[in-house]
């Protein structure tokens, strides 16, 4: 995934100024959390911009997300990557956001037999990345139902493993994938791409 | 060959497959061009996502660069404290303490609010009515296991603010008589030797109380009559209400008429179209009526308070007469011990035979219709007014960060907040009539009830005001301080409006609604995004 601007360093040394602050905050101290916040803050903000509808709530929602976080540093695993657990939070404060709101409009559930078992064709499918840049993908993002933006904004952004985007959107595990492929087909159809990665070609397996 | 569907290739460049499957699909792919194709296909699609997802392409939010609040709240946090007393001053001095001389003037003395609640709310009554332990150990354990849901659902905060509220019901609302009587028929009659040794509550067409009630009498219906003898209150909302026998505590009445010929032993107090005092009437405390007409031809102990149309007076008052309204008749019988005032347009009419201590003051017509800068004082005033409005906000800002920006984006919205606000102030004047009717506590609870509102009132010119002070700068300022710059801009502009000739009074009312709808959309939007199950 080159390209990606990580917002966790990689480097043993940063992960351990992390540590060291998260550990001072946790103490009180005002300065660590300030260093803490403006570290993290952008990164939470673009995460909120990709999964809630407006800017406003974005910045609504980064800000709440900080004061929870804040609150809840003690029980933050110090084992675990700071910005992993940073995100989970936010996952759950964003997925809870939409949902009180009643923006979701897809299934709770999805049945396993939705499972979609096509091969499609590859040739189409490429064309109509190759098609696409960033800013039309992010539009076609927007109109996706809740969920679905949801998880490919925790898998593709945010880096999730499938655990934690079952624990967020409240799914089994065992769905996560379909989800996800649900929501890159919902994509392709968003990006006026009607039949072109659909079961056109290929045969079931 | 069999290819490989989507979701198995997906997962496995998602490294989701397990060993035997993922070795399958390898092998699989070492062969088949067509499934190669597309995994490459999928692992782009997933480049696409993710460059899309994690391009800058918009910058971030000034004010969320910094830590909100981290540097302004020592400062703020001194500044507020000290001019929240000048505006807690400003709050009582104006509003409440004038309130409170009037109705002890008529009366209804005042004592200390705080401790009256206390001791004559809820909570008092019902401790002594509970005498059951077990009862009380319920009530523990349900208010514990309550307690214990509600923290595990919601915040520490909220929680806390929705104890806090539900004990202040509690100390506001009136005891739901313990262990009342209640009568609900077409007819309802206590005939005389009968005696109820509770409170009495009745809901019937007609209702006769010639018996006893040792206790409160409650009544709706269209016509009621208390000729026996009741111990506490009477209270009455209905058509008719005529009480010709004795009442040791007050008589409180929503009713088209009311008549009182009986013996009262504390205050009369009146919403109603006719309200008269019959010659045989004595009633031992103060009278307040409101309405159209009022004759009173009886002897009243204390003072009497009036805002009513057309008033006859023939009998006797020993205190203090405050009246407004058009007209005002003293008859020859009438003997009045204390000095009265008179606001009307019109002369009050004096009969030559009347007993008056001092002559009657006239005062115009509701001296001022509309405010005005006469003196320095007013001016002091009202910059101190000015002041403590923008303290709140500073408060709020600094305080509720949150909140202040999500009902300012409100107010922005303002059909919707109008209309809410419009509605929470009249459900807010309809419960204050009732509570002022049906509590025992009488009218100290109430004016509690009324410290409630008046802050989220004065709040309300917060968010007008600074909606208002964003919409002229024109600059979607986020930091605090241009935020507290178009705070204190609306808010000027709030308070000069209040001197615009009778318009004023009703912008300011519009205020109200506005901000207070603002408010609350605001607080039920926050308690609805903010209990949240945190698996973290």
């Amino acid at each position: 995934m080159e390209g990606k601007q990580k917002p966790e360093p990689a480097t043993a040394a940063e992960q351990a100024v992390i540590r060291e602050r998260i550990a001072r905050a946790r103490a009180g101290d005002a300065d660590a959390w300030g260093e803490l916040y403006r570290q993290f803050a952008p990164a939470i903000f673009r995460f909120c911009r990709r999964a809630v509808p407006t800017r406003e709530d974005a910045e609504d929602a980064t800000m709440e997300i900080f004061i929870k976080v804040r609150e809840k540093l003690s029980q933050y695993d110090a084992a675990r990557p700071f910005s992993a657990w940073l995100y989970k939070v936010s996952a759950n404060h964003c997925w809870d956001l939409l949902r009180r709101r009643k923006v979701r409009q897809d299934l709770e559930t999805g049945e396993i037999e939705d499972l979609p078992l096509e091969h499609p064709n590859p040739g189409q499918l490429d064309q109509l990345i190759e098609k696409r840049n960033n800013e039309q993908v992010r539009r076609a993002l927007d109109k996706l139902p809740a969920r679905a933006r949801m998880a490919l904004v925790f898998r593709y952004y945010a880096d999730m493993n499938y655990d934690e985007i079952a624990e967020s959107l409240g799914v089994r595990r065992a769905f996560v994938g379909v989800v996800l492929l649900r929501a890159r087909h919902l994509l392709r159809d968003a990006l006026g791409a009607r039949g072109a990665a659909e079961r056109a070609a290929g045969g079931a397996s | 060959m069999n290819h490989f569907d989507e979701m198995t290739c997906l997962l496995y460049l998602e490294g989701q497959l397990d060993a035997a499957r993922e070795e399958d699909l390898t092998a699989h792919t070492a062969q088949c061009g067509d499934c190669r194709a597309l995994l490459q296909a999928l692992q782009r699609e997933t480049h696409l996502l993710s460059s899309a997802l994690t391009e800058e392409n918009e910058p971030i939010p000034a004010h969320l660069l910094s830590e909100p609040g981290q540097n302004q709240i020592p400062w703020a946090w001194i500044i507020s404290l000290g001019l929240a007393s000048l505006c807690s001053y400003a709050v009582w001095t104006f509003g409440i303490e004038p309130w409170q001389e009037e109705l002890s003037a008529a009366g209804f003395n005042a004592q200390h609010i705080l401790s009256l609640l206390v001791f004559t709310g809820a909570f008092w009554k019902g401790w002594s009515g509970m005498i059951n332990t077990i009862q009380i150990i319920a009530l523990i354990l349900f208010g514990g296991v309550a307690f214990g849901v509600l923290r595990r659902r919601l915040r520490q905060r909220t929680t806390v603010a929705l104890v806090l509220s539900i004990l202040t019901l509690g100390f506001v609302l009136v005891q739901p008589a313990g262990a009342a009587e209640v009568q609900h028929k077409e007819s309802y009659t206590l005939t005389k030797g009968e005696v109820v040794h509770t409170d009495l509550i009745v809901a019937s067409g007609t209702a006769q109380i010639n018996g006893t009630v040792e206790g409160d009498l409650i009544a709706f219906g269209s016509a009621i009559t208390v000729s026996g003898h009741v111990t506490g209150d009477v209270i009455v909302f209905g058509n008719q209400l005529r009480v010709d026998g004795t009442v040791d505590g007050n008589v409180r009445a929503g009713c088209n008429t009311v008549v009182i010929g009986g013996n009262i032993g504390k205050n009369v107090m009146t919403f109603s179209n006719i309200f008269e005092l019959v010659s045989s009437a004595q009633v031992g405390g103060g009278v307040i009526s409101m309405g159209n007409q009022m004759t009173m031809d009886g002897h009243v102990h204390r003072d009497v308070l009036s805002m009513v149309s057309q008033t006859v007076i023939d009998g006797a008052v020993d205190g203090r007469i405050m009246l407004r309204g058009d007209d005002l008749s003293i008859g020859s019988t009438a003997e009045l011990a204390g000095p009265v005032t008179f606001q009307s347009r019109n002369q009050p009419r004096v009969a030559d035979g009347a007993k008056l201590a001092s002559p009657i003051t006239l005062e115009a017509e509701p001296a001022r219709r509309y405010r005005r800068l006469n003196s320095v004082r007013d001016v002091v005033h009202e910059l101190l007014r000015y002041g403590a409005a923008v303290v709140i906000g500073l408060i709020l800002l600094t305080v509720l960060p949150g909140f202040f920006r999500v009902a300012l984006r409100e107010t922005g919205r303002y059909g919707v907040s109008i209309g809410i606000g419009a509605l929470a102030l009249m459900t807010g004047v309809v419960l204050l009539f009732v509570g002022f009717m049906l509590l025992f506590v009488g009218v100290r609870t109430v004016l509690s009830t009324f410290l409630v509102y008046i802050p989220l009132v004065y709040f309300a010119q917060v968010f007008v005001g600074a909606w208002l002070g964003g919409q002229l700068l024109r600059k979607n300022a986020q930091a605090s301080g241009a935020m507290l710059g178009q705070l204190a801009l609306g808010l000027l502009i709030l308070h000069a409006l209040r001197y615009i000739p009778y318009a004023g009074g009703i912008i300011w009312l519009l205020i109200a609604m506005w901000g207070t709808g603002a408010m609350l959309i605001a607080l039920h939007r926050m308690l609805r995004t903010e209990p949240i199950a945190m698996a973290a």
